[in-house]
């Protein structure tokens, strides 16, 4: 059963098409990798699939009913969670208070501290004060406490220490393995092919790779072309 | 002693007006990011709502909560505009919008209410409330500045303990990952404007009796109220509170020295030009251009 | 100072020939007194055009500024000053500049809405001091008088007219000069005027003085016009209708002043006939400012959108490049074009670029690559001089720019582009290239534009897409010929053969220009056809630097991009 399913979605930015005809869909209980070079497009992707930017062309489906002309927050509500590059805490807030802000009926705080029970002894400090690693651990934990259907990820391990940006990965496999659909944006190829089922490649807007991860990952010359050319 | 006593005190109910108007005015910064030029106008409409229906023999209680109420549907009404059309714009057009949207509601109300004729506004609270160091002090300064402080301690008191006031601190923070994870940004943003539109037009309600109460000097009144709000920076209630206090204090003594009395309506621009110079020595760059 | 500047200030000399001559030979009385105010309230709305449309300052002080010059001719008149109205009039217009220029000076620094904040203010307080202080000769009831000339309605229409003519007409020089492009190019971004090597001060203080000056001819005129004055005529009320007319028809162009004249003066008077409230009118304009605001256009905006639409699309005249119209290189000091040593940048807590050292040499074009947030935008902007403070050095040949204003650094020959558009769209294409590289001849312009594949240039901005407007602004730079160009993804929103394409250009700046070129790209091809050598940075440091064929294969580079360990890789 396919979660999410992107049918030739095209998107732009001031006129200019970033993203062009892609095809994509995330299956609950897998994780599909965006790959792609800086510039390729991905946050783009990610953006028009949550409605931060409209897209110019192409649906979107969740669970078969479509949402790409809903607003962002009624597409949170329809079961798409975006954590966004950048680690968008509120930083004002503390951590458990960034976290109420997302709790939905039926959600509850002891999930996000049974998956990462580093945020608990946090829970009264101001998010600005935590480490990176933490924060990224709060902004997943916010959006887990949306109950959605489908997560997608930027850039999780931007500016990271590999041991945390492990951490994360196992955190997230463990999601898929529970029954979530996963789409991972990634720079860093090799983690998220390690954790990922599904592989996109994105070049100029463009899928230019679309199969398996294993597959890609025993071929780092393959990625390597697809990633800077030449 | 006296001589001095007697006019600053005379100017803390303007002083009340003023933080209380300057602390909306960073309410409604700090919520929802506008600055916002029709905050008086927003308060006059809802104080002349009460001063036409006691002039059609209703009774005083009930007409203040009716101009109370008429008072937020008008700032719901503007809120509506600033989100439905300038949600993602930027502080500067913002600004241009209520500035362009202050002109006609002082032309609507100017014809609503008949020109710059003064009304008759029934005096809500009149006498002294007591006498200090031999100088009476009004009810009407109590209750202003008592009001401001009120609004700064309750708005606290809201952000931090309510479910409500959660998502508003969230929202002013990060207005965008707010929405992402389903906060209703725009639903809140209404109710930061109607709130706003009900605290003003009571502090203007307050004031009317002691200015000439037409639309137009009413809806004026943004200019201390904005002066305030600077003093705090746009950041901080409390010293917006103190600000617009002794905004109201100095030109209760301007008044009361005869060569610079006439004047003293030119104090809010000196307040303002200070203020600004001396906070904006370090910036260089206009954020974002 | 182009052919077209003439050619539009001939068609509005000449419309305002044959328009006043039926007004004041045809209308009755009555309606050339209206015509009159029109023009007045017309060469007030010029004066906000510029400061408000044309510069982006939300100016609410404007009739105050008139008053000033309307004040100050009655006071000529009272003190029998020689000279006559005109000169009072000029006079009027000049005594107003200081105080522009005062409530100018704190917004030099402002954020836009502080500058609201205070010219509202300041209306506010010039209120309460013209009623205090009364206009000259109110109370004698003594009149100003009109040029003898000039005397009748129809006289006094054509007074009026030659001074709107007149400053329509120089305005209409100045926005076509290098200051006029200024102002629009600080309106739409202030960091990118001042990468021009334009000092934002200045265009901002100058706006505010002329913008000032006109206001009080306005008033000046008034006086004339009505002989007795009273403090209502200037009150703020007046300049925040004045401003939200502004807004909404576009004042900086010469018809929107017009439109708005008219619908100020107009209004009220159908209204009136109608037996209508005549406050109806400022409703509307509100709404007019608030509908123009919500979609960035203005009427006068729409109506020239949709004029182009009409006219025939003029086909630029064959694409024959005549490569000897190019503007000639510019000698620039041989050996190092710049050096950057143990450059060390720091956001708080994060630690942006570590201790980077980089050399370009004279004469060649340099990469910068690295994976996102590796510091290759902070790089830029701290050597363009966009930054509060760094450690290390930045040298441009031997001259150190530490403690240097970004427009400073520009004029001193470091250039940059933008990864985000910030071309005014108001500007038009050959506008944008002299703000950006001063005098260049008709020919040169033509030749730039087309090395670089740059539509006409007389074509508006905001006609041009997304991707030509980057190669615009790389033509920007590189017609200007400074020691060093640095270019920020130039590449992005282009095709793969554009991108071939501009990746020769870029490798044939040096020789055919002269300048030194850093160039910032993710477009691994586009690396590899432009760049002799290129830097890698990661997390702020410099991990590799060498040929790109050499350092594109390095391991360390590899997983910097890639994120793929040995051991993975093996």
């Amino acid at each position: 059963m396919s979660e999410l399913v992107i049918s030739s979605l095209s998107i732009s930015r001031s006129e200019l098409p970033v993203v062009t005809e892609i095809n994509a869909r995330v299956e609950s209980g897998s994780i599909s990798v965006v790959l792609g070079a800086n510039g390729a497009g991905k946050t783009t992707l990610l953006e028009g699939l949550s409605g931060i930017i409209p897209v110019s062309g192409g649906t979107i489906a969740i669970d078969g009913s479509e949402i790409q002309k809903a607003r962002p927050g009624q597409r949170s509500r329809e079961g798409l969670a975006h954590v966004e590059q950048g680690r968008t805490i509120f930083s004002q807030l503390t951590t458990e208070e960034n976290m109420k802000v997302a709790l939905r009926d039926g959600s509850d705080l002891s999930e996000a501290y049974g998956l990462f029970p580093e945020l608990m002894q946090r829970r009264t400090i101001r998010a600005g004060l935590l480490s990176g690693g933490e924060q990224q651990m709060l902004v997943i934990a916010r959006a887990l406490l949306t109950r959605p259907k489908v997560l997608m990820i930027d850039e999780m391990s931007a500016g990271l220490a590999p041991v945390i940006v492990s951490r994360l990965m196992a955190a997230v496999r463990k999601l898929a393995d529970a029954g979530l659909a996963v789409l991972l944006v990634e720079q860093f190829a090799a983690l998220a092919l390690g954790i990922g089922n599904r592989a996109y490649v994105l070049r100029r807007g463009r899928v230019v790779y679309d199969g398996d991860c294993k597959t890609l990952l025993r071929s780092p010359d393959e990625l390597h072309r697809l990633y800077l050319g030449g | 002693m006296n001589s001095f006593l007697t006019p600053a005190i005379a100017g803390l109910t303007a002083g009340g007006t003023y933080a209380l108007l300057g602390v909306c005015a960073v309410f409604t910064y700090r919520l929802v990011a506008v600055v916002n030029f029709t905050g008086a106008a927003i308060g006059s409409a809802g104080t002349f709502a009460l001063i036409a229906l006691t002039e059609s023999g209703y009774p005083t209680f009930p007409s203040v909560i009716a101009g109370i109420l008429v008072g937020a549907a008008v700032g719901v009404l503007i809120g509506f505009i600033m989100t439905r059309w300038f949600a993602e714009a930027n502080p500067s057009t913002k600004a241009a919008v209520t500035a362009a949207l202050l002109v006609g509601l002082i032309a609507i109300g100017l014809r609503l209410t008949g020109g710059q004729h003064p009304r008759v506004m029934p005096d809500l609270f009149p006498g002294s409330a007591f006498r200090m160091a031999g100088v009476e002090v009004t009810i009407a300064s109590v209750l202003t500045i008592g009001l401001a402080v009120l609004f700064t301690v309750l708005s606290d008191l809201f952000l931090n303990r309510t479910r409500i006031g959660l998502h508003l601190r969230a929202l002013s923070d990060r207005p965008l990952a707010a929405e992402l994870i389903g906060v209703k940004v725009r639903l809140l943003s209404l109710l930061v404007w109607g709130a706003t539109g009900a605290f003003t037009t009571f502090a203007l309600m307050i004031i009317a009796p002691q200015r000439s109460p037409n639309f137009m000097t009413l809806s004026l009144l943004v200019v201390p109220a904005l002066a305030a709000a600077l003093v705090g920076l746009f950041r901080s209630f409390w010293l917006t509170l103190a600000g617009g206090i002794l905004l109201g204090v100095v030109e209760g003594l301007a008044s009361s020295v005869d060569s610079i009395s006439q004047y003293r309506s030119a104090i809010p621009f000196l307040v303002i030009l200070a203020v600004l110079l001396w906070s904006q020595r370090e910036a260089r760059w206009d954020d974002a251009r | 100072m182009t052919r077209a500047s003439i050619r539009a200030s001939l068609t509005i000399i000449i419309a305002a020939v044959v328009l006043g001559s039926v007004i004041a030979g045809l209308l009755p009385s009555y309606w050339v007194f209206l015509a009159t105010s029109v023009l007045i309230t017309g060469v007030a709305l010029q004066s906000l055009g510029l400061v408000a449309g044309r510069t982006g300052m939300i100016a609410l002080c404007q009739m105050s500024f008139a008053g000033v010059g309307a004040w100050t001719v009655g006071y000529l008149n009272i003190a029998e000053a020689p000279g006559g109205l005109a000169t009072w009039i000029l006079l009027g217009g000049l005594a107003a500049v200081p105080l522009g220029v005062a409530i100018g000076l704190p917004a030099l620094r402002l954020r836009g809405i502080n500058l609201a904040i205070i010219t509202l203010s300041f209306a506010a307080a010039f209120d309460v001091i013209l009623a205090t202080m009364t206009f000259p000769g109110q109370t004698a009831f003594i009149q100003v008088p009109r040029p003898t000339l000039f005397d009748s309605d129809e006289g006094y229409f054509v007074f009026a007219l030659i001074f709107y003519v007149a400053i329509a007409v120089a305005l209409e020089f100045l926005a076509r000069s290098r200051l006029g492009a200024s102002w629009l190019a600080v309106r739409h971004s202030e960091r990118a005027a001042a990468a021009h090597g334009v000092s934002v001060a200045k265009a901002k203080l100058s706006a505010f003085a002329i913008s000032a000056f006109i206001a009080g001819i306005s008033g000046g005129l008034l006086a004339g016009y009505l002989g007795t004055l009273v403090a209502e005529n200037f009150s703020m009320m007046q300049s925040l209708s004045l401003y939200a007319v502004a807004v909404m028809t576009g004042a900086h162009f010469a018809e929107g002043a017009i439109i708005g004249g008219i619908l100020v003066v107009m209004f009220p008077e159908i209204l009136r006939r109608f037996d209508l409230p005549q406050d109806i009118g400022n409703v509307l304009f509100a709404l007019g400012a608030t509908q123009a605001l919500s979609t960035g256009e203005t009427m006068s905006e729409t109506y020239r959108r949709l004029l182009r639409k009409l006219a025939p699309q003029r086909k630029a005249a064959g694409s024959t490049l005549f490569e000897g119209d190019l503007p000639a290189p510019v000698e620039h000091a041989k050996g190092a074009a710049l050096t950057v040593e143990k450059l060390t940048v720091r956001y708080g807590a994060v630690l942006a670029l570590d201790g980077v050292d980089l050399t370009i040499p004279a004469g060649s074009v340099a990469g910068l690559i690295g994976p996102n947030g590796a510091g290759k935008s902070t790089f830029i902007d701290a050597v363009s001089g966009f930054l509060a403070r760094y450690e290390g050095s930045i040298k441009l040949g031997k001259t150190p720019l530490e403690g240097q204003a970004a427009h400073v650094r520009a004029r001193a020959g470091v250039r940059r582009t933008w990864q985000t558009n910030r071309i005014a769209p108001e500007l038009t294409v050959g506008g944008y290239l002299r703000l950006a590289a001063g005098n260049l001849s008709e020919a040169e312009v033509r030749a730039m534009l087309d090395w670089l594949d740059c539509p006409d240039p007389e074509t508006p901005v905001v006609a041009v897409d997304a991707g030509t407007r980057r190669l615009l602004d790389v033509a920007g730079v590189v017609a200007a010929r400074p020691t060093v160009i640095l270019l920020d993804e130039p590449a992005a929103g282009q095709s793969h053969e554009e991108t071939l394409r501009l990746g020769r250009r870029i490798a044939e700046i040096p020789t055919r220009f002269g300048s030194s070129v850093l160039l910032v790209e993710h477009d691994m091809d586009l690396v590899r056809a432009a760049c002799s050598q290129v830097t890698v940075l990661d997390f702020g440091r410099v991990i590799a630097s060498g040929p790109p064929a050499v350092v594109l294969d390095q391991g360390p580079v590899k997983r910097a991009y890639l994120g793929i360990e040995e051991s993975v890789a093996a």
